[in-house]
């Protein structure tokens, strides 16, 4: 019986082990503290930290966009908080946006995170603030696909009067 | 006639941690740290997963222990034993099979003509050895001295030749081997903590290797089909 237990406890344990190797190698964290981070994803106790979100918040706000970003990508380290990803790919549309042009590789960047924005929402991704004009992650994903699009109407001369978002 | 009794049953007992606690555990962290390298910039951690070279050679590396005798297979899954002790058993062997492939992840170079020429010789050598005689403590011997050289080539020669810390005469030597082979001779370049792991890694698996050779297959069913009979 002894035996028996040894050998139901040895394979729980080494399965759990197995389990939590196939992870690492999954999630390649780069440091121990990655490690840390992942693991709370994975178990659900992941918050993101609310200090430096605000902090990136008002930078965003004074249009300190890189700042911001920086400050919200050290406040989402393992880039699974879908609302500061959706912060961050604004941070990218309002820096690329430009009345004469578009940068495309801010814009670029910017639908990688509301995709991944979309990707880690369970439900249709709306940010409720006053201060942005577009609330959602689908009309942010649609607004940075049309910067990067090509077409007739970008040698409208009237293309200066529009307003960023 | 107790004293024998419960010396037999301590036996069992102990080799039953060996077997069905100790040695996954062991081969798991093999397999873990086995693909672990550590970046010269930032120290940051790579994961290198097993390459389908590696997955071979552990195949050839289980086949060299079933026929040196160090895994009895027959003993380890057989029709006779209980489904938990053929299931535990089959474990242990797809742990050993995965650290072994992880084992020899550790010694290989990472890329380039260095990679292939080393799973070349490790192809070979475990190639030649399914057709020789082996008894386990000889295969033991001989993979200490096999894992042994690849690692004091890769970790220590090859390290040293390409390492941006060392002396004037290192890196050109480094430069001119990997000038002349055009970058086929090329060698990635990692902390010296990598080395330090792998060192550990190697020493790790032997010392499973070792355990098995010890808590021996046939005595550990044996007992267990005498323990589940004085049970009944």
């Amino acid at each position: 019986m002894q035996n028996r237990f040894i050998q139901i406890i040895g394979l729980a344990l080494s399965a759990v082990y197995a389990t939590a190797i196939i992870w690492i190698y999954a999630t390649e964290p780069r440091s121990f503290k990655e490690v840390a981070t992942g693991a709370q994803v994975a178990v659900g106790t992941y918050q993101v930290d609310q200090e430096k979100f605000n902090a990136a918040l008002t930078l965003f706000r004074r249009d300190q966009f890189r700042a911001a970003r920086d400050e919200w990508q050290r406040a989402d380290s393992a880039q699974s908080d879908p609302r500061t990803q959706f912060y961050i790919a604004y941070s990218y549309y309002r820096e690329g946006w430009g009345r004469v042009y578009y940068d495309q590789d801010l814009f670029k960047q910017g639908i990688e995170a509301v995709n991944r924005a979309i990707a880690l929402s369970p439900t249709p991704l709306a940010v409720d603030d006053e201060n942005l004009q577009m609330h959602t992650a689908a009309e942010l994903k649609a607004e940075l696909e049309q910067g990067t699009e090509r077409s007739w109407g970008d040698v409208n001369p009237l293309k200066i009067l529009r307003t960023r978002k | 006639m107790s004293e024998e009794l419960a010396s037999t049953n301590n036996r069992s007992k102990n080799q039953a941690l060996v077997t069905y606690v100790a040695l996954p555990f062991i081969f798991l962290t093999v397999a873990l740290l086995g693909g672990l390298r550590v970046s010269t910039e930032g120290h940051a951690f790579i994961f290198l997963p097993p390459s389908l070279i590696t997955l071979v050679l552990a195949v050839l590396l289980v086949l060299l222990f079933v026929r040196g005798g160090l895994i009895e297979i027959r003993s380890l899954i057989s029709g006779a034993n209980p489904p938990l002790t053929n299931v535990t058993h089959s474990w242990m062997l797809l742990t050993l099979f995965f650290s072994s492939a992880q084992a020899f992840n550790s010694v290989l170079p990472e890329r380039g003509l260095l990679h292939w020429l080393f799973s070349f010789f490790f192809l070979w050598t475990l190639w030649n050895n399914q057709f020789s005689s082996f008894n386990a403590r000889r295969l033991l011997r001989s993979l200490m001295v096999l894992f042994g050289t690849a690692f004091v080539l890769k970790h220590m020669l090859l390290a040293s030749l390409y390492s941006a810390d060392g002396g004037w005469l290192k890196r050109v030597t480094g430069a001119l081997v990997s000038g002349v082979t055009l970058g086929a001779l090329d060698a990635e370049q990692f902390a010296p903590a990598t080395g330090y792991i792998s060192f550990f890694t190697l020493g790790l698996y032997l010392v499973g290797l070792i355990l098995i050779s010890f808590s021996h297959p046939q005595t550990t069913s044996s007992d267990l089909a005498l323990m589940s009979s004085r049970e009944e």
